[in-house]
């Protein structure tokens, strides 16, 4: 018993650093008090208590739960992307991508610990710390599945497609050319290099290993940029204003769900799907380029003219800039992240739920058919890495963009062009929550203002009893 | 029967107030409130820290440690906190004696009917 008290001791003076200073004494309290306590079944319930006490100050409780979803979510990630013959390629590297992909999100938010420290406390970073994680263990689980369908023939009870549905120009397969032709004719794959192009009346075999591990090696970079941005911009110590944050989460969701309205569920306008017949897909097509270059430059231009509401016209090291840009940089990942993952899981599931090959494809139930839909689209699964990759240069770009046209602007965040602005205000005391309501952007921000609102009451409400 | 607690306090929080309240200039150890609240460690300690965060405790370390022994950690109500903890028990009190008080006459006049 003297032992494990002991041993209950030592494991909690330990644990208690992990406790933030200021609460490091009550635990050193309640260890020293453990001397009082009669030895035995009292003293070691006492100190089970301290690690209570601890486990309950330091937030262990949600670390563990966070640890735990994360577990599940790998597990399920990986328990979807092992299957597959042992021999083959496609196999391995996406065994391969799962480990390494969940080994980066585990790893990576311990390097950014260090450098930016731990994650802020606020919900929207929580959640978009969480909304990446899901998306890109979905995005890996789902890539495997399409890249297993798109690489291997046909099931040897489904007749093979006739050529005409395999061997199409990239262009006609998408509504409307232009955005979704672009997509569709990224498929001279990264995912899968040789391309979705199939020889006529033949099925896609393995492409060379070269080519294939190179595109393996460029996703699993692109998706550890990703992770690191947003860890970064979500870490305690990062001059990214929540404003911001959640002027770029917003965006991209928006941006996400017009790219994912093209592509892939705009594939099947050539199938005279009833809810996107024939040209009603062209505005979609032009809402979309509306979004991926309009968004993150609307983005950026809000958030810097928020950051010049509470700093000033002239903050120093031109703060608005980089506001401007995380901004259009946010809205760019989250958009590409939520495509992404949506898209490429909507297109893996087509070969298994037959009431989504029904939904994109109404009427065409027949195998072959159906087998050319899910071909194709596995194949065009590959342009949403050129996606990833070229979201965020357009978004840095447009953001950047915004934030020097916002100091164009007459009052604008800058010196330039028209009256100058009002004198620099010293930092309101509740971070400008309660700044007067005026001007567009003002009007566009009352969700951030209310989420910190709400944050507040949470931080309240956590200290009542 | 539940004692009625007054809103903000919990039942838990009330019996440390009431521990603290009769000598509130007097310095309580830790494990004093434990055995006269009957409260775990566990439990004890973060509504202290709480009561801490709201100025309602105040809290110092022993000057001079026992011998082979570590510095304990000593608590008393501060002039909010005495207020506070005043309000609250006498909330509680009023409603529990009339609560008790309707349920004594509740069973002297149940008792005629009963079997």
């Amino acid at each position: 018993m003297t032992r494990l008290s002991r041993g209950c001791a030592a494991a909690g003076r330990a644990a208690a650093r992990l406790l933030p200073a200021e609460r490091r004494e009550w635990a050193e309290a309640l260890w020293a008090e453990a001397h009082q306590v009669p030895p035995g079944l009292p003293r070691l319930a006492w100190r089970a208590g301290g690690l209570r006490l601890i486990a309950r100050e330091a937030t262990m409780a949600r670390r563990l739960a966070s640890a735990l979803l994360f577990a599940g979510a790998a597990a399920l990630a990986a328990r979807a992307a092992w299957p597959g013959p042992p021999a083959s390629a496609t196999t391995t590297a996406a065994r391969v991508d799962v480990i390494i992909i969940v080994l980066l999100l585990a790893v990576l938010p311990l390097l950014v610990h260090r450098l930016r420290g731990s994650a802020t406390g606020s919900r929207l970073a929580r959640f978009l710390r969480t909304g990446s994680y899901a998306a890109i263990l979905a995005l890996t689980a789902a890539k495997a599945s399409v890249e297993r369908f798109a690489g291997y023939p046909a099931p040897a009870h489904r007749p093979q497609p006739p050529a005409s549905w395999l061997v199409r120009p990239a262009g006609t397969r998408a509504p409307g050319g232009g955005f979704a032709g672009w997509v569709l004719a990224a498929q001279e794959g990264l995912f899968r290099p040789t391309g979705g192009h199939v020889p006529s009346g033949a099925a896609p075999g393995p492409p060379p290993a070269v080519h294939y591990w190179t595109g393996e090696i460029l996703f699993v970079l692109v998706i550890a940029c990703y992770v690191a941005v947003i860890l970064a911009v979500t870490a305690r110590r990062s001059s990214v204003a929540p404003a911001t944050l959640a002027i770029g989460t917003g965006a991209g969701a928006g941006l996400g769900v017009v790219m994912y309205a093209v592509a892939p569920l705009g594939l099947a306008k050539h199938a005279t799907n009833p809810w996107l017949p024939g040209s009603a897909a062209d505005p979609l097509v032009v809402l979309a380029w509306v979004a991926l270059l309009g968004g993150p430059l609307a983005a950026g231009l809000l958030a810097a003219r928020h950051h010049r509401r509470l700093h000033g016209p002239m903050s120093p090291g031109a703060g608005w800039i980089r506001q401007s840009t995380v901004a259009g940089l946010l809205t760019t990942l989250v958009g590409a992240l939520l495509v992404t993952s949506a898209g490429t899981g909507t297109i893996a599931l087509m070969p298994r739920a037959s009431w989504l090959m029904h939904w994109l494809y109404p009427g065409q139930h027949l195998a072959a058919a159906a087998h050319g839909h899910e071909l194709a689209a596995s194949g065009a699964a590959a342009g949403y890495l050129v996606l990833l990759l070229a979201f965020p240069v357009i978004g840095l770009g447009a953001g950047a963009w915004g934030g020097i046209s916002a100091a164009e602007v007459p009052g604008g965040p800058g010196p330039g062009g028209g009256p100058p602005g009002p004198g620099p205000s010293p930092d309101p005391p509740d971070g400008g929550r309660s700044a007067e309501a005026g001007g567009d952007a003002d009007r566009l921000l009352l969700g951030v203002l209310d989420f910190e609102e709400d944050r507040t009451r949470d931080l309240v409400g956590a200290n009542g009893h | 029967m539940a004692v009625p607690s007054r809103p903000g306090f919990s039942a838990q929080t009330l019996a440390v107030l009431a521990a603290l309240c009769p000598e509130p200039s007097r310095w309580r150890h830790g494990y004093a409130l434990a055995k006269q609240t009957g409260l775990k460690s566990g439990t004890l300690y973060p509504i202290l820290i709480r009561l801490a965060d709201r100025g309602l405790v105040e809290a110092r370390w022993q000057d001079e440690p026992q011998p082979g022994r570590p510095r304990r950690h000593l608590y008393r109500l501060t002039a909010d906190g005495l207020a506070s903890a005043t309000a609250a028990l006498s909330s509680v009190a009023g409603p529990a004696r009339r609560a008790e008080a309707q349920s004594r006459s509740g069973r002297r006049v149940a008792a005629p009917g009963a079997p």
